[in-house]
């Protein structure tokens, strides 16, 4: 199978602290004492050297991996492992510090369900505006979408607007519509966790389908051990934004059982 | 090694690195999500007035209401001299271009604060929103003015002295200009304010200031003619004339000034254009 996700010795550096004083007022004060040649008043007591207030923190450290065609890799690890760094990599949302990462194909990223949704809208209003936010076609939104609101179950309402929803409804909806779009790569965080059991086994049968049955491939981070080992054919596991363990799910999961545990 | 060479012979779609271009503008793409353009204009512009009682009436209203208030205020009580032209006609024309760049100067100012929640959620071309905003107070500058145009027929009837000319025809480039300033400027404050935070309320004040700045509720006329470069030194001022001249036939019209703010409007949409691509692709660490 083909090469279409390449993560090429990826980090991401945050600055802890504060960095710039985001006000235009402590910007403009500082830079006048430079101007002058004067300290900076509002630089951090015990100036550089003592106590550095900016310290930085790798949320990902020379990270390093590959994703074929058709692969379902799961990417799992605890709080702070680096896991949504790595995904907000791969949605474009934000750039490395260093090292690069290259994609092949449409990816469609969905970090949260509903991004987009406008409460005054009505359900197919919504789904029109979730779709191209993601990256469709109207045409091909209107192709999916009879199937869309078949999947969401929530026919009747479709023309009411999503602020009269319950919850439940309005993620089903936000689901569905992520569910039917179209692109060679799916990256999902942690959205199963939503709906109730049943809509959830529904979710996860889905993607196995869209895996197993259209070829797609689907980049999915979870701390659900269960779902990943049902989804995935790949893990990978990451500690403290390294990446310690990558390989078949089953051995890769054993290994984070075993950290769970501690 | 021969995992390099492997990799290198994908035709890859994206690549995402730490690299910034100075204007990193992927014309393609944008025409790629016109669709999203296309229902972002009409989501602003149908929750702008859902659940409203009066609805899109309210598109009218406001440019009335805004005129009526000038009117009363510096027509009847402050008696500023009009040109001669009905004072409802004179402050809705400057009303009417005011408020297409205020409006969309805000509104694009404020991209960053505003699509907050989707730009951290979902990746598309940024600029698609700021294009949205622009778009959309096109067509409510659209609307008014047709309010705007009935006023001037009324008048007209009515006999005023008004002398409507062939400028009419200039409308088009004039509004071009106006629009991209207006996006421009609006580009670099909302640059600015992923870093600054308080540059907010500096815009909500300074555009009031800026607003008595130009000729909307007084005419160029009345400033002395050796102080006059002063008033052409804002960008807007010759606009606002040009445009009173186009529809009223009262007015100073400068050309030296207006083609200086042309070529602002242009210098001004370019750098707004750089901050903003500088600023989209990794705002979300900073904001």
């Amino acid at each position: 199978m083909a090469l279409c996700v390449s993560v090429d010795h990826v980090s991401k550096q945050y600055i802890l602290g504060n960095f710039g004083y985001g006000t235009f007022r402590h910007d403009l004060q500082s830079w006048w004492a430079k101007l002058r040649g004067k300290e900076d008043p509002n630089a951090k007591l015990g100036g550089p050297g003592l106590g550095e207030a900016n310290e930085e923190f790798m949320a990902l450290n020379d990270v390093s991996f590959e994703v074929h065609e058709g692969d379902r890799v799961g990417i799992v690890g605890r709080n702070g492992s680096g896991k949504s760094t790595i995904l907000k990599i791969l949605s474009r949302l934000t750039t490395p510090t260093r090292g690069s990462v290259k994609i092949k194909g449409r990816v469609a990223s969905l970090l949260e369900v509903g991004t987009g949704f406008h409460p005054d809208l009505t359900g197919r209003e919504n789904v029109y505006l979730n779709g191209s936010i993601l990256g469709m076609r109207r045409w091909e939104i209107r192709e999916k979408f009879e199937e869309i609101v078949a999947f969401s179950e929530i026919n009747q309402f479709i023309d009411t607007p999503v602020k009269r929803y319950s919850s439940g409804m309005y993620i089903r909806l936000a689901f569905a519509v992520a569910a039917h779009l179209k692109s060679e790569i799916l990256i999902l965080d942690e959205i199963l966790a939503v709906g109730d059991m049943g809509f959830q086994q529904k979710c996860v049968a889905k993607m196995k389908s869209l895996g197993q049955d259209e070829g797609r491939t689907i980049i999915f981070v979870s701390h659900i051990p269960g779902y990943v080992k049902e989804l995935c054919t790949r893990a990978i596991l990451l500690r403290k934004g390294q990446m310690v363990m990558e390989g078949e799910t089953l051995p890769v999961m054993d290994e984070y059982e075993r950290e769970l545990r501690g | 090694m021969s995992e390099i060479e492997r990799t290198d012979e994908v035709a890859w779609d994206h690549v995402i690195t730490s690299k910034k271009r100075v204007l990193d503008i992927n014309v393609k793409e944008l025409v790629k999500y016109r669709d999203l353009l296309f229902l972002l204009v009409r989501r602003d512009f149908v929750a702008q007035y859902k659940q409203s009682v009066l609805g899109p009436l309210w598109f009218f209203i406001q440019p009335l209401l805004n005129t009526l208030v000038f009117t009363v205020i510096f027509g009847n009580i402050a008696k500023i001299p009009t040109d001669g032209i009905p004072n409802m006609l004179f402050y809705m024309a400057g009303t009417v271009v005011w408020s297409f760049f205020s409006l969309t100067f805000t509104n694009v100012g404020m991209t960053f604060a505003t699509a907050n929640g989707l730009f951290s959620k979902v990746y598309f071309p940024r600029l698609i929103v700021p294009i949205a905003n622009v778009i959309n107070n096109v067509i409510t500058f659209g609307i008014q003015f047709l309010l705007f145009l009935g006023f001037l027929f009324y008048f007209l009837l009515a006999g005023s002295a008004l002398h409507p000319n062939l400028w009419i025809l200039f409308l088009p480039i004039l509004l071009i200009h106006v629009g991209l300033f207006a996006m421009g400027t609006g580009l670099i404050v909302s640059a600015l304010t992923t870093k600054y935070r308080d540059l907010r309320f500096l815009v909500g004040f300074g555009l009031q200031l800026w607003m008595y700045a130009t000729p909307v509720v007084y005419p160029a006329s009345i400033v002395k003619p050796s102080l006059l470069w002063v008033l052409w030194m804002n960008p807007l001022a010759p606009v606002v004339e040009f445009f009173r001249f186009m529809f009223l036939g009262k007015g100073i019209v400068n050309p030296l000034f207006y083609s200086i703010s042309v070529v602002e409007s242009l210098l001004l949409i370019l750098l707004g254009l750089v901050l903003f691509t500088r600023t989209e692709k990794d705002f979300i660490d900073r904001i």
